[in-house]
């Protein structure tokens, strides 16, 4: 059974429950978990959500601001939930009034709409079980029925994802689930993925559930006289314009950072070691770290933005798209539909991939702004390209804009105050430069008078032991090492309790690289985690990776959780980008990572020096992927 | 096409000829004269802002307090806000009232930390804010509502106009909430200590960020430039008197 659909308002007021008197009587409210950690996380284009004992489907209404939430209880695979939401989606945009907050008179049009949709259910595993054979001329009969159906929604103005890629219009085969915002996945990833960023206990799931290729197939006569309502919209929708593919702005390489490295930091070089007597302390002349400069950026990027403006508004180069999208905009204001949408996000996506943004995520990002955007009214005199690009700066700000707290100072000093050392593991594949931005990290802490000892727990590469000591000189600060045949997990407690009795504020730990699909390394830092509980997990990345920046950080997080001995596995809590200095505007792995793990990237490392440490400046990020 | 738009003006100015001077004259002079009075209502217009806007951590009450102001009912419930609700409207509590009562633009932002950015939007014109706590669950949200505290004061948009901030105990109705003396020494007990952990991070920050209260001294409301009060309300049950009060406090009705 179904145990409750919800309507609301995406401002979160409730306009109609399935089951009121009763109250929210589900458990855990999995409807604000789904808001919160799908919906608001641009994963709306997904087609189910778990949470605790219950799934969660639902549909979006986008030219009104209304969203549908039907819950049930996981165990049971109910096959008409799609269906239902759909045609409870349709008859509801019917009655709704903004100035309305009560719809009593929708209880007895639900319960019909129940029924008709259970009976469907019904008529489909019949049809199912009775063979296949005889279900050739009931299949075409279905077919018609779909296109019909489809037809309908779409003068009512539907909006919702449908995959658009595999879909040929008309085919009634494609079946039902079309018009429904989370209708198709493109199946082919696996849940696996998403345990990453899911909240504990939370599942999405990808790929259609239910509803098979034969879900087309049910006696349409037989729906026709069942409703006495039909719909009475036709389709006048003209096919709006294509708006033109927005110009490239080609612009000068970025200089992230000009001052000149005064002195290398990389003392991977065994030649290094040998010449301690050279290395002098530096602790206290390199200036400040950068992660207390301002951004110097955003007055340059703000001089862009304008230049931009004067060019979008030459219409030169696009004169065609523009014409008609004017006259669309002057003739009234079209809904927009997914065809319409397709080339803006197609645009948007390359310009995505080409600051190296994985492709998967530029992928998935475009269909949540399109499963936000269809079905909306145009404003007049705007492009749909302009309003795609809007939707999706906003969709980019909300990913980048950081979730947990990244004031790690704050959270520093509240550690002291217990008495306790905070302990910040690194960790990360080979080569991507840990052990020296950890020591930019030690150099920025010791800035603000917090004591750092640093932990020598790369047990596994020769040479880490030395190049950390030789950092640790540099800065004046003690290490806690044991040679390498130790086992790094014991190796970091005793690096902890040494820490609280020499009354350190914060302890760093240094880790080997390792690659994501080295299960026994993995198993040995999940080990080192669950035994210490740090109180950060930094995930230490390169900026310049692409497409495998997804395949780094989930593995990482999946393996975390897969290899843990206990039930709530740690997983990252935060990102540190490293050689930011080196890839121009090709920002993209900053956000395929934050998007991927769900947590902010908390430095950026920029140079050679102790001071090339920053914060990411998120609105520049954003200007920058989109330009 | 040029030459039809040559046409074209040669024959204005003939039709100008024809006209009598004063006419002209009258004409340019009524228009100048509706040209300046737009812009001086235009500009009144913005000058008395009526624009409230409510913020605070998720789940603390504002999108029912929203509806409480407006329709005097919190309907069915809430759940997570994914936009802003935003209206202009006269307190449902002044309905009975008779004469022209101006309505109140009041603006309910998300608090969903990915939503936050949103309140840039609406801070430049506000005539104040009221910041919503959970008073029954206050504890463990403390800290990120003395962050999220901070960061609203320490915005220049906040402090440059001045910007008056209510900080709003709700859900009073259940007995075991916290007074608002104890989550007004929670909350300046936390910013203190964001004071010097913020500061540390961004020395050179001074574009879009002001120092809070005075240094060497332990952080009370008082410190803030701009006036900070504290009130307690139940959006659930409908005791929103005090937040009505600041309301028409700060746009006059
Ligand atoms: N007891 C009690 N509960 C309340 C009160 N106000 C709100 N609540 C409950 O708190 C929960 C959250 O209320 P909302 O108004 O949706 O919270 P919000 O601040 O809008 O949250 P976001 O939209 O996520 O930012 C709801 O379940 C309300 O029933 C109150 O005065 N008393
Ligand atoms: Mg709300």
């Amino acid at each position: 059974m179904l145990e409750q659909l919800l309507i609301f308002t995406r401002g979160g007021l409730i306009l109609w429950s399935s089951c009121r008197g009763l109250g929210n009587a589900l458990k855990g409210s999995p409807i604000d978990a789904l808001i919160r950690s799908c919906l608001l996380e641009e994963r709306s284009a997904e087609t189910s959500f778990a949470h605790d004992a219950y799934t969660l489907k639902w549909a979006f209404h986008n030219e009104l601001g209304l969203v549908f939430v039907a819950v049930y209880q996981r165990i049971l695979h109910l096959l008409y939930v799609d269906d239902l939401l759909a045609a409870v989606r349709r008859e509801f945009a019917e009655i709704y009034d903004p100035k309305r907050t009560s719809y009593d008179d929708f209880d007895e049009t639900f319960r019909q709409l129940q029924k008709e949709a259970e009976a469907r259910a019904e008529e489909m595993k019949k049809s199912k079980q009775a063979g296949r054979a005889p279900a050739v001329p009931g299949k075409k009969q279905g077919a018609g029925g779909a296109a019909q159906r489809d037809a309908k929604q779409k003068g009512n103005g539907a909006g919702g994802g449908g995959s658009g890629k595999d879909d040929g219009d008309g085919d009634g085969d494609s079946g039902k689930g079309r018009w429904l915002a989370n209708g198709n996945g493109n199946g082919q990833e696996k849940g696996a993925r998403e345990r990453s960023h899911a909240p504990p206990g939370s599942v999405v799931v990808k790929g259609k559930e239910n509803g098979g290729p034969q879900a087309g197939a049910f006696d349409v006569n037989k729906l026709q006289k069942l409703r006495s309502k039909g719909g009475k919209k036709s389709d006048n929708t003209k096919p709006a314009s294509k708006g033109g593919e927005p110009k490239k702005i080609v612009k000068k390489n970025r200089v992230w950072d000009d001052s000149p490295s005064e002195s290398r930091l990389d003392f991977t070089d065994p030649v290094d070691e040998r010449g301690e007597g050279i290395v002098e302390a530096v602790a206290a002349d390199q200036g400040e770290s950068m992660m207390d400069k301002e951004e110097d950026l955003s007055s340059e990027s703000e001089a862009e933005e304008e230049d931009e403006e004067v060019e979008g508004a030459k219409p030169g180069a696009k004169k065609k798209g523009w014409f008609t999208s004017m006259f669309q905009s002057i003739a009234g204001n079209a809904i927009i539909e997914k065809s319409d949408l397709q080339p803006a996000l197609k645009a948007l996506k390359d310009r995505l991939m080409t600051k190296n943004v994985a492709e998967e995520i530029a992928e998935k990002l475009c269909e949540s702004v399109a499963a936000s955007l269809e079905g909306k009214k145009l404003g007049s005199f705007t492009r749909i390209s302009s309003t795609v690009q809007t939707a999706m700066e906003e969709a980019l700000l909300r990913i980048l804009t950081p979730k947990r707290s990244i004031d790690i100072l704050r959270e520093v000093h509240a550690a002291k105050e217990h008495g306790k050392p905070y302990v910040i593991v690194f960790v990360g594949v080979n080569g991507v430069g840990k052990s020296t931005n950890l020591a930019k990290v030690a150099y920025w802490l010791l800035q603000h008078n917090i004591s750092v000892m640093l932990a020598a727990c790369d047990t596994f590469r020769s040479g880490a032991v030395e190049q950390l000591r030789t950092h640790a000189r540099r800065l004046q600060i003690p290490i806690f090492e044991k040679g390498y045949e130790k086992d790094p997990a014991v190796v970091a407690r005793e690096a902890i309790q040494e820490a609280s009795r020499n009354k350190s504020d914060v302890v760093l730990v240094d880790t080997a690289g390792r690659m994501q699909d080295n299960e026994p390394l993995m198993r040995a830092l999940s080990k080192l985690i669950n035994l210490n509980s740090p109180d950060l997990v930094l995930f230490v990345g390169e900026a310049l990776v692409g497409n495998d920046a997804v395949d780094q950080l989930s593995k990482f997080n999946q393996k975390l959780a897969d290899l843990s001995t206990v039930p709530n596995a740690r997983l990252i809590d935060g990102i540190l980008l490293t050689k930011f200095d080196t890839i121009d505007d090709k920002v993209g792995a900053a956000l395929s990572m934050v998007y991927i793990s769900g947590a902010p990237v908390m430095f950026v490392g920029c140079g050679q020096s102790y001071t090339d440490l920053k914060k990411l400046n998120v609105k520049s990020i954003v200007k920058t992927l989109l330009k | 096409m040029s030459m039809c738009m040559d046409q074209w003006i040669s024959q204005i100015e003939q039709w100008f000829h024809q006209q009598p001077v004063e006419q002209i004259y009258v004409a340019v002079a009524v228009l100048a004269l509706t040209v300046v009075l737009f812009v001086l209502f235009s500009l009144l217009k913005t000058s008395k802002s009526n624009t409230i806007v409510l913020a605070g951590l998720n789940g603390s009450g504002k999108t029912i307090l929203f509806y409480q102001l407006r329709d005097g009912s919190p309907h069915q419930g809430t759940v997570t806000s994914m936009e802003p609700n935003d209206g202009t409207f006269v307190l449902h509590s002044e309905l009975g009232k008779k004469g022209k009562i101006k309505p109140v633009h009041l603006v309910d932002v998300p608090g969903h930390s990915r939503l936050k950015p949103k309140l840039d939007e609406f801070l430049p014109n506000a005539a104040g804010l009221i910041f919503v706590v959970d008073a029954l669950d206050f504890l463990p949200n403390c800290r990120p509502a003395a962050e999220y505290l901070y960061d609203i004061l320490t915005k220049s948009s906040v402090v440059k106009r001045r910007i008056p901030v209510l900080i709003l105990c709700n859900k009073t109705d259940k007995v075991t909430a916290h007074s608002k003396e104890f989550i007004r020494k929670q909350l300046e007990k936390e910013i203190d200590k964001l004071r010097t952990s913020r500061n540390a991070i961004s020395t050179a920050d001074i574009s879009d960020e002001f120092m809070l209260g005075v240094p060497g001294e332990p952080f009370t409301l008082e410190q803030c430039r701009n006036k900070v009060t504290v009130a307690e309300a139940s959006g659930l049950t409908g005791e929103v008197s005090q937040v009505e009060q600041f309301i028409r406090e700060h746009v006059k009705p």
